[in-house]
């Protein structure tokens, strides 16, 4: 077993980089990181899934209120167990990067944020959305009035077509709004 | 909204409806994408009898109309350079862009933008192709599928190839940064990517240059340059882990304290940099030894006050020569003190300048204060926090936050005039008081002064009280930026601002002003009575900023000291009421600020101040965050950090660096340098050094045009009259652009509400009419001819609409109208154009509904129309090849009278008459708004500019401005 940097191909270190938002260092550490998940029987294997009990192991991740979304949304597992690959791994660093564009970080979060994955939210992803903000617990959980009253709120700021959920323009104009957005929305490892 | 309830059903043909659909249909594809085996996705992909390869396979759409769309395209996508391409794939892409014209009329308008125009329009293309997919496949019955998963696959890779095809026309970094904006998976990316290099390097094969190799050699190691430095800056971060370390703990806008420190650092290392080397190392070089009195030595104090030693030495201008230095090179001390600093100046200024812009740029000019307050707390979760104890905090700040924004939303009273009046007088007391504070602050400093001025004599050798002496105006200074901010911040608590911004934002101005009072009067000191009593007055200068400087820094560490520890430890220990401190940024950052503008005062008087001046952000770094970690607590509320930081940065430049700049410009200009020290000793003026150089080359021959600019460009008003004249007249005219582009958005916004007013008014009426129609359905035979009737139904009832609106026919329709589908009565109050709308789509949705699953007819109703003329491309191409581009409009005459004799026809045999006559009506008004119309395709253009955001929305919004000004023209 090599060291973890010669585990990398150049060539394909250079392809992630074409790829992805991830300069050179972040992509060897991620590698690096992410060869720390794996077991050593795995280690041997190309592209094997680290599933995400394991992933979730990471500090980064560990305490994130979105973690499972996050690995449901950049699996690409066929059983969308949100198990990750490699280069999974590296979309998601990549999309929380630094250097990501509005566009990309928005559209992730959108994702994230999307619980039921059917390409709006709804008051039903507002809620959760919510509920992972302010903890899942019952006695820090909104009533049920105050969570009726916030999503009124944000639908009224938000859902300028008025049909009663948000989408992905929707969403993306809003982000746009709050410059913050950007700066926070990013995991480094 | 009865969309909503509607649920599940509804809603996926409700969000690939008109508006907005080109982002939202996106939204849909990213989403399904990834799962693309699952059923749902495939019941998706049911019902449409379509899919584009038909379509792209379908040449005979007409010569003269395949040249006017190539002319629409080649404008504004700028990728059609390289069309040589097969005609399949050109007329696909014909087909694919039709769709979305706001697109490429957005595209167009932009054709200047830099970096991220490449991306933008490839985003734009592919939500266009992804729009497609959607719209024409849309909610589909499962119990109608129609369509296999070839169809499916073939409509995939088609579009896959549309955008391999348009990647590969672009330039190779605009595709790389093509490639790596589109929201997909590295996987799926990786396959794009090598579809494009298999087909550029195929049709390179053929066209193969030694430049193009050459280029795209050149270009592949620029780019490996290019990576290789940003893998260099990466690794020069400093502090890239104790970054992380406060950012997990306290969040960006903690985090945003030490970013701002950190940038003013490589600033200072910048200028010390610049400093050293074009002035100070020369003369080391040639004259390492100072020229020190015999009497003076380093007695211990100097690092306290600068003074003694010190002032012999480099640190100050006085220990610099004036002349022009002999060895290998002549090098003139006086030209390049004087460059050195005014190009320092030059390029400070230009930093700020641009740093500032581009931070306005995105902070404040998209952000709307006004609203989303509750977005504002959803969308600012911070994913880079990771510490466990902090998590669990911000949950609770954020729901606090939740809580106390809904309470005040729902107890949001007018004050009474008594209350306000109130409000108004402790304010302006307050503000009178602070004031008063300031002036008397700078009054006193300017006494102390005078005083101290009395007390110092020019001698070379002072005693170590008269040093020590020299620390009293330091300390003072120091100490008042110390304690009155906290006066400032006990105000606060009284004052009661209705809101946290206003609260830092009065908190900063009057810190402001009381750090820049001080820094007037200090300068107005130094100016007037130090520039004339002592012989080498530079130097003195020099000495008090550099104790000013050491002094800041003394009182910066008891500022942590008393700021946080102490206010830690009674929070803790004395009054636990009062609980763990909070790190206060604004206060924090001003200090550095204060810093910076000493620093920059200073390098004119003491060109190495910015080597103190590192010295002491690195230490102040570590001093922070040790006093962050231990005393305070993450903060409770998450205010608009990135706003603050535009603040910051601007309040750098305004008051801070052209206060500076102009205090220099000021010593330069006007004061007298010294006569005994200094390199400009025995000059009027510091500037007129650049007169005697101009003298001497007036000598040299071949320099005679450096003279002429200098006479006729650097020392004429005129030249600068005329410059400040043309950037004023600029200014007007961009501020006017802005003001129109404002006007458009409100516009556009308007006109987003209204569409969507108009889709609930289309989904309710189609929801009646679901309603209604299980009755009917029963009378069928067939489901097929279920469908039909249903198609038929509902266009009966849009036509109804249609005619009460143009209140035509009526009669006649009302007869038609025998299904009993409830006309609303209050339908001819509401505007003719939802109904003109309705109409049409039902004229285009009775091709659809005839083949499309009954279900799901409805819904089509209000889905984008592309997808019914689609079909109906499918089903007339024959005859009615000119369907597509009357959706954009640019549809002559000839071709809606062919496509209405088309459409006469096909009414004829699919409807009863007098449907088919009401079609005629609708599609004769259609034509005449159609032939109204052009004319104003040609303005179209220029009445949309691309707004600074390019957010996806203002897209959208260009693509619903358009598609109105058809209707809104026609009806």
């Amino acid at each position: 077993m090599g060291t973890t940097a010669s585990q990398l191909g150049k060539d394909l270190l250079s392809e992630y980089q074409e790829l992805t938002f991830l300069t050179k260092q972040e992509i060897l550490l991620a590698h690096k990181r992410f060869t720390e998940l794996l077991t050593k029987d795995e280690k041997e294997l190309q592209n094997t899934r680290v599933p995400t009990e394991r992933i979730l192991t990471l500090p980064e991740l560990k305490s994130n209120p979105f973690r499972k979304r996050i690995c449901h949304v950049f699996s690409t597992s066929e059983q969308k167990d949100g198990s990750l690959t490699f280069e999974d791994f590296l979309d998601l660093l990549s999309a929380f990067s630094d250097s990501a564009t509005l566009e990309i970080k928005s559209h992730y979060a959108f994702r994230i944020f999307d619980f039921d994955d059917d390409g709006t939210l709804d008051r039903g992803d507002l809620e959760k959305l919510v509920n992972c903000l302010t903890g899942e617990t019952d006695e820090t959980r909104l009533t049920r009035d105050e969570m009726r009253q916030l999503i009124d709120n944000i639908l009224e700021e938000s859902d300028i077509d008025k049909d009663g959920t948000v989408n992905l323009s929707e969403f993306q104009h809003v982000i746009s709004r709050s410059p913050d957005f950007v700066s926070s929305f990013k995991i480094v490892l | 909204m009865t969309s909503y309830s509607n649920g599940a059903f509804f809603n996926p043909a409700y969000h690939d409806s008109e508006t907005l659909e080109i982002d939202r249909s996106s939204s849909k594809t990213h989403h399904t994408n990834p799962y693309a085996g699952d059923d749902r996705a495939v019941a998706h992909y049911s019902t449409g009898p379509t899919s584009s390869d038909d379509v792209a396979g379908r040449v005979p759409w007409g010569g003269w109309q395949e040249e006017s769309w190539k002319g629409r395209e080649s404008i504004p996508m700028g990728l059609m350079s390289t069309r040589p391409g097969s005609p399949s794939w050109q007329h696909d892409l014909n087909h694919s862009t039709f769709q979305i014209p706001p697109g490429s009329q957005y595209d167009r308008s932009t054709s200047v933008r830099l970096p991220s125009a490449p991306s933008g329009n490839m985003t734009m293309r592919w939500r266009g192709i992804t729009m497609r997919r959607m719209s024409m496949f849309p909610n589909g019955n499962p119990t109608h599928i129609a369509f296999t998963e070839d169809a499916i696959r073939n409509e995939m890779e088609n579009e896959e190839q549309n955008l391999v095809k348009e990647l590969v026309a672009l330039s190779t970094r605009d595709r790389i940064l093509a490639i790596r904006d589109l929201p997909m998976s590295v996987d799926e990316k990786k396959h794009i990517r090598s579809q494009v290099l298999a087909f550029k390097s195929s049709k390179q094969s053929r066209q193969f240059t030694c430049f193009a190799d050459c280029s795209e050699n050149v270009s592949l190691s620029f780019r490996r340059c290019g990576y290789s430095l940003r893998s260099a800056r990466q690794t020069l971060e400093l502090w890239h882990g104790i970054m992380k370390e406060i950012g997990g703990t306290f969040g960006t806008s903690v985090l945003s304290y030490f970013v701002f420190l950190k940038w003013l650092l490589m600033f200072n290392i910048f200028s010390f940099l610049v400093n050293f080397g074009f002035i100070t190392i020369p003369l080391l070089v040639f004259d390492p030894s100072p020229n020190i009195p015999p009497n003076v030595s380093f007695r211990g104090l100097e690092i306290l006050t600068g003074a003694g030693y010190f002032q012999y030495t480099v640190m100050y201008y006085g220990g610099y020569s004036n002349e022009t230095l002999k060895g290998p090179v002549e090098y003139n001390m006086q030209l390049a003190y004087f460059f050195t600093i005014a190009i320092y100046m030059v390029l400070c200024g230009i930093a700020l300048i641009f740093s500032m812009a581009s931070s306005f740029k995105k902070n404040y000019v998209l952000a709307d204060p006004s609203s989303n307050k509750a977005w504002q707390l959803l969308s600012s979760w911070d994913f880079s926090i990771t510490n466990e104890k902090a998590v669990r905090q911000r949950k609770n700040n954020l729901r606090v936050q939740l809580k106390e924004s809904l309470s005040e939303k729902a107890q949001r009273e007018l004050l009474t005039l008594s209350e306000k009046l109130k409000h108004f007088g402790v304010y302006l007391g307050f503000w009178l008081l602070s004031t008063g504070l300031t002036v008397g602050c700078g009054a006193s400093i300017y006494y102390l002064c005078q005083y101290e001025q009395q007390q110092a004599t020019d001698a070379a050798n002072w005693s170590l009280l008269q040093e020590a002496q020299t620390l009293l105006v330091p300390f003072v200074v120091s100490l008042m930026n110390l304690v009155v901010p906290l006066f400032y911040s006990l105000f606060n608590k009284f004052e009661h601002y209705s809101s946290h911004r206003r609260q830092i934002y009065a908190l900063v101005v009057r810190n402001v002003l009381l750090k820049m009072s001080i820094l007037a009067v200090l300068c107005y000191y130094w100016m007037n009575v130090v520039a004339k009593k002592f012989s080498c007055w530079e130097s003195m200068v020099g000495q008090a900023l550099y104790r000013l400087v050491i002094f800041d820094f003394l009182f910066l560490m008891l500022g942590s000291f008393f700021g946080e520890f102490l206010s830690n430890v009674i929070g803790t220990r004395l009054l636990p009421r009062l609980g763990v401190p909070e790190f206060d940024v604004a206060r924090n950052v001003l200090e550095l600020i204060y810093a910076q503008t000493l620093a920059w005062i200073g390098i004119y008087f003491s060109p190495l101040l910015p080597a103190i001046q590192i010295f002491k952000l690195f230490i102040l770094f570590y001093i922070k965050k040790v006093s962050l970690t231990r005393n305070c607590q993450p903060p409770r509320r998450s205010g608009r950090a990135a706003q603050m930081q535009t603040i910051f940065i601007a309040l750098l430049f305004l008051p801070c660096f052209v206060g500076a700049l102009s205090m220099v410009a000021y010593t330069a200009w006007i004061l007298t340098p010294s006569e005994q020290c200094g390199p400009f000793r025995g000059l009027n003026n510091t500037f007129s050094v650049v007169g005697v150089w101009i003298d001497d080359l007036g000598g040299i021959p071949g320099s005679q045009w450096v003279v002429w600019i200098y006479q006729n460009v650097i020392k004429s008003e005129i030249f600068y009259f005329l410059i400040s004249l043309i950037i004023i007249v600029i200014i007007y005219i961009f501020w006017q652009v802005t003001q129109g582009r404002k006007q458009l958005i409100v516009l556009l916004r308007q006109q987003i509400v209204n569409e969507g007013k108009d889709k609930s008014f289309l989904l309710d009426k189609l929801q009646s009419l679901q309603k209604c129609q299980p009755d009917k359905k029963s009378k069928q035979k067939t489901q097929k001819k279920d469908e039909h009737s249903l198609g038929g139904q509902s266009n009966s009832n849009a036509m109804v609409q249609a005619l009460l609106a143009r209140q035509q026919l009526e009669e006649e329709e009302e007869g038609r109208d025998t299904g009993g589908v409830p006309v609303p009565s209050d339908i001819s109050t509401s505007s003719a154009l939802i109904q003109a709308m309705l109409a049409r789509q039902r004229a285009y949705d009775q091709d659809g509904d005839e083949r499309l699953s009954s279900s799901s007819a409805l819904s089509q109703a209000v889905q984008a129309r592309q997808m019914a003329e689609g079909q109906e491309t499918d089903e007339y191409y024959s005859t009615d090849f000119s369907e597509n581009p009357i959706n954009t409009s640019s549809a002559v005459a000839q071709a809606m009278q062919a496509r209405q004799r088309a459409e006469e026809e096909d009414g004829a045999d699919d409807l009863p008459s007098s449907v088919s006559s009401v079609m005629m009506q609708v599609m004769q008004a259609r034509q005449i708004a159609e032939e109204e119309d052009r004319p104003q395709w040609v303005p179209a253009p220029t009445q949309n500019p691309s707004p600074a955001g390019s957010s996806a929305l203002i897209q959208a919004m260009l693509a619903r401005q358009q598609a109105q000004n058809e209707y809104d023209d026609g009806y």
